[in-house]
């Protein structure tokens, strides 16, 4: 342990030359812009800017590329709670409360507290990786193919119900999202599925044409469904008073940013797309502690801060698998590793002890680039704020104007673009009709990995399905995912034995 | 009135002053190498290393872009249909002969020019070092016995290292579960987790957890012994001949012209001449092997050959 | 107000349905060995089980205690109009490889500014003029992301 805090203070040496300090605010300022576009994420700025990486060393290298990381991550949710248009894929539940929270004028304290939040959040995740590190690793290995069916059916199961509301709607809207994620190859056989014979399917439903779609698109003709004196309007005008969050809110946040961090790194440390599902799993939990549920929704800065920290620490233990393993569980990770190998160090059980220098330069640098993170973005946030200062009649075309372009650099398709309209009008209906979009994402993203750990598991255990209860672990998620779904059958069973079992009985 | 002539002059220069000059010599932009698979795997970090390395040999940046799906479909298709002046790579690797034969696919190893073949490395078995297999001998003494039961993972269906396990299970006369996954890193994973039993791939995949000793080679589907194991016998030594592995180059779009292609050939080979890039094959622990354009092309013909007679032998 | 319940009911039962008939025209293999449409037919299935499910409670509560829609209720104008914004913006997109993203993003932001009313001269012309040389400059140039370029070659 001592020897841990040694070595940590060693890499903190090495990041905090100026270089570096130089390369990683770089960085986060580069992010910050790719992520603010929608449709651009970390990833695509990262893949993007490696190339200017190349003639650094490979600490400064990896230390630009974490800022980076963190910039567009941050980015990504400033415009989920101005526009509603999730920057990214992990910011879609930011849209949710921090949206209602902009349109009340407290975009401000909305966008602190991310700030605030994932800082401390990712600070916390940073310390838990240096010590914690290799036992996670192991613990991370326990997980196989009928672990990760169960854990993500459980999940998304549970999770698809985090906005309220009828819980079979939920799960229609879920299980609509699961058929779209199937569409393109089957990810086992290869096979053509709905493809109906294009190429542009080959690679299935785009998931952030989906998202843009059915958050931003869909609240812009909203916004427009109305008539022309309201457009006149602006958002709001925020008060000055309330460009920072209030003590209240500070105090409020606590309790979520801490928990956000706890559930964000443990669920960082499950492969494929963590950081969405540890911010579906914050909101859910924030919802059920509270002492005012209804407030979620409308605008509760729980809603906010919970995710966004538990979002932030899923990226850091994201990590984990990678430097201890040498695997990459996620996109992000997987380019990141590809950085390492070109400039000579090989992640894995190695690393720590061939490249000391690296790993914790590294690790020091994390902590860094957050904090720069939040020097950078606190004082832009009145800049930010204002922006809902602009009349809806000229704001609601740049949007628009921004999500178009934004879709479109995402793959370079202009197919892209009619399938995001496309999602846009079909989340106009949805609206209307009270169905909500959340569990339809979720699904669309855990989909396709949960199908694979099926039909992997089944071809282990010879088609028995014995194999899913055999395992504690995956048991264990079974029964919870059980449980869940028969709390209300019970619950209704239980108020027609109250009633005396008459169903035309009404309640006043 | 004059004031809207003046500022249509205005905006008309602006715009023309924006028309991107076309310039006469190769390269004048990036050019960029379409690897089909996902970050992080075997062909995307060899063709990052050689994309370093060759940028300076070449002038302009070579930079690496990943389009993953459909077992490499999606990002073979694209290169195909991409404008044929040089502008557009592929990395080229054994699945492109194999995938046409097991799918409709829109392309063949035809639709492509040979440019440089780069690696060349056998398939391997891996398991873990506490496996209840000692050797060869008795892993397949044990699947002989046990015929379905041992699970061994890949990196796809239908990719180059399960078609490797598929013609092993012919040559040696045996049955293996076979489990795909989504790529090298997770199917090496769950063999670290003791999900599977074995696991089919080709360095640089699991080439570390060997190293640290986390994992063993038990099989290994090549010519000579690896530089860097020496105690590791090839499954030709123990008596069965069976030598099958993948190679890894690079292609253009057909009809891109032979100058342009010399002008990468020559590129590329200097980057694999380059001793960066050799300390990093030794590292990963890949065989370097140069094929010029023709030979190069000669090998996916025949390659494709054997593997459509394969694949249709494995459908029966 | 509840007949539209039942009609979404009902069409999530027939999207079920089809995804049901689709998926039954793929290999389904058994479990074993899935072939790729098992997973859709059974999601198919389920959807249409819920669809069930859910018409069945709609039936069966006697009291209309449903959930209100969230958004208000659009005036006729108002409706129009998102349609012709949404139609603008489907029109752009077709002219995107047509015209080239500058030349498009600029008539783009001229029409949705005019379908909101905006209605002076100069707030009309010179905000699309800025926001298309704007963004070109900052991601083509700049940030080297390519943007659709038109047949004049922008």
């Amino acid at each position: 342990m001592l020897e841990s805090i040694q070595q940590l203070l060693t890499g903190f040496g090495i990041a905090a030359t100026v270089v570096n300090l130089l390369y990683c605010l770089l960085g986060a300022v580069a992010g910050t812009l790719v992520g603010i576009l929608p449709g651009l994420g970390p990833i695509a700025g990262i893949a993007l800017l490696i190339p200017v990486t190349f003639g650094l060393n490979p600490t400064s290298a990896i230390i630009m590329l974490c800022g980076i990381y963190y910039g567009a991550m941050y980015g990504g949710s400033t415009t989920s709670i101005l526009l509603n248009v999730p920057g990214e894929t992990a910011s879609v539940i930011t849209c949710i409360d921090g949206y209602q929270m902009a349109r009340k004028g407290r975009a401000g304290p909305a966008l602190a507290i991310c700030a605030i939040g994932s800082f401390i959040a990712g600070t916390l995740a940073i310390f838990g990786m240096v010590f914690l590190a290799p036992p996670l690793a192991r613990a991370a290995l326990a997980f196989g193919p009928p672990e990760y069916f169960s854990l993500m059916i459980c999940g998304l199961i549970v999770l698809s119900n985090v906005t309220g509301g009828s819980l079979i709607k939920s799960l229609m809207m879920a299980v609509v999202g699961l058929i779209i994620g199937t569409v393109g190859l089957d990810p086992v056989t290869g096979e053509y599925r709905f493809t109906f014979d294009t190429t542009y399917l080959l690679s299935g439903i785009e998931f952030v044409a989906v998202a843009i779609g059915l958050f931003g698109i869909a609240e812009i003709l909203a916004n427009v469904d109305q008539p022309l004196e309201k457009l006149e309007q602006r958002v709001i005008v925020p008060r000055f008073r309330d460009l920072y969050p209030s003590l209240q809110d500070l105090k409020a946040s606590v309790g979520a940013i801490l928990r956000g961090a706890g559930i964000g790194f443990g669920v960082g440390l499950i492969p494929g797309p963590a950081p969405v599902i540890a911010t579906y799993a914050s909101y859910m939990t924030e919802k059920r502690i509270s002492k005012h549920p209804e407030a979620f929704g409308k605008g509760a800065i729980e809603g906010v801060a919970g995710p966004e920290s538990a979002n932030n620490a899923a990226c850091q233990s994201a990590f984990i698998p990678l430097f201890v393993l040498g695997i990459p569980f996620a996109p992000p990770t997987a380019i990141l590793l590809g950085a390492l190998m070109i400039h000579g160090v090989a992640p894995g059980p190695m690393m720590i002890t061939e490249h000391p220098d690296v790993f914790w330069g590294v690790i020091a640098s994390m902590y860094i680039g957050n904090f720069i993170l939040l020097l950078l973005n606190l004082p832009f946030i009145p800049f930010f704020a204002s922006i809902l200062r602009i009349p809806k009649k000229v704001l609601l075309p740049l949007v628009m104007l921004f999500c178009i372009t934004g879709m479109y650099t995402v793959n370079n398709s202009v197919n892209d673009i009619w399938l995001m309209l496309l999602m846009g009008a079909l989340g106009y209906l949805m609206r209307k009709w009270a169905y909500d979009a959340a569990p339809l994402l979720l699904a669309l993203v855990i989909g396709p990995k949960m199908e694979v750990a099926f039909r992997q598991s089944l071809m282990i255990s010879h088609g028995d399905f014995g194999i899913f209860i055999n395992r504690p672990v995956s048991l264990v998620f079974l029964l919870a995912m059980a449980i869940f779904l028969m709390v209300p059958v019970f619950r209704l069973i239980f108020k027609k034995m109250k009633k005396g079992g008459d169903l035309s009985v009404r309640s006043s | 009135m004059l004031k809207k002539v003046i500022v249509g002059i205005f905006v008309t220069l602006a715009l023309l002053v924006s028309i991107p000059l076309q310039a006469a010599e190769f390269p004048t932009k990036e050019v960029p190498i379409i690897i089909p698979w996902a970050a992080g795997g075997a062909t995307d970090l060899i063709f990052r290393a050689l994309a370093e390395t060759t940028g300076k040999y070449l002038g302009k940046a070579v930079v690496v872009v990943n389009r993953p799906g459909g077992a490499g479909a999606v990002g073979y298709t694209e290169c195909m249909k991409a404008q044929p002046d040089g502008y557009t790579l592929v990395s080229a690797i054994t699945p492109l002969t194999i995938l046409p034969h097991q799918v409709t696919t829109a392309f063949t190893y035809k639709s492509f020019e040979p440019v440089i073949n780069v690696v060349r490395d056998p398939g391997m078995f891996l398991v873990r070092s506490d496996a209840p297999w000692k050797s060869l001998k008795e892993f397949l003494d044990y699947a002989k016995k046990n015929p379905d039961m041992i699970t061994v993972g890949n990196s796809g269906a239908g990719g180059g290292v399960h078609l490797i396990a598929l013609a092993f299970e012919k040559t040696a006369g045996v049955k293996f579960n076979n489990i795909p996954f989504a790529g090298g890193g997770p199917s090496v994973t769950a063999l670290l987790g003791g999900h599977i039993n074995a696991v089919s791939v080709s360095p640089p995949e699991g080439i570390e957890h060997v190293k640290a000793g986390k994992l063993k080679i038990i099989a290994l589907f090549a010519d000579k012994r690896f530089e860097l194991f020496p105690d590791v016998p090839t499954v030709k030594e123990q008596g069965i001949d069976f030598v099958m592995g993948q190679w890894r180059g690079l292609a253009a779009p057909k009809g891109t012209p032979p100058d342009v292609i010399k002008k990468l050939h020559d590129a590329f080979k200097q980057g694999m001449d380059d001793p960066a890039f050799q300390k990093n094959a030794k590292d990963m622990v890949v065989n370097l092997s140069y094929l010029g354009p023709e030979a190069f092309g000669k090998l996916m013909a025949s390659d494709d050959e054997f593997y459509g007679k394969l694949v249709k032998e494995i459908k029966k | 107000m509840k007949r539209v319940e039942i009609i979404e009911g009902v069409i999530i039962f027939l999207c079920g349905g089809i995804t049901v008939a689709l998926s039954l025209q793929m290999p389904i293999g058994t479990f074993r060995m899935a072939g790729s449409g098992l997973f859709p037919l059974c999601l198919g299935i389920a959807l249409m089980l819920l669809a069930l499910l859910y018409l069945a409670n709609l039936l069966l509560q006697k009291d209309a205690k449903r959930q209100s829609p969230k958004a208000a209720a659009a005036s006729p104008g108002a409706a129009g109009q998102m349609l012709l914004f949404l139609g603008a913006s489907a029109l752009a997109t077709l002219c995107l490889n047509i015209l080239g993203y500058p030349l498009t993003s600029f008539l783009l932001m001229l029409s949705l500014l005019a379908i909101l009313g905006v209605r002076q001269p100069v707030l009309l012309v010179s905000l699309p003029l800025l926001t298309a040389a704007g963004s070109y400059f900052l991601f083509v140039q700049f940030l080297r992301i390519p943007l659709p370029k038109g047949l004049i070659g922008l």
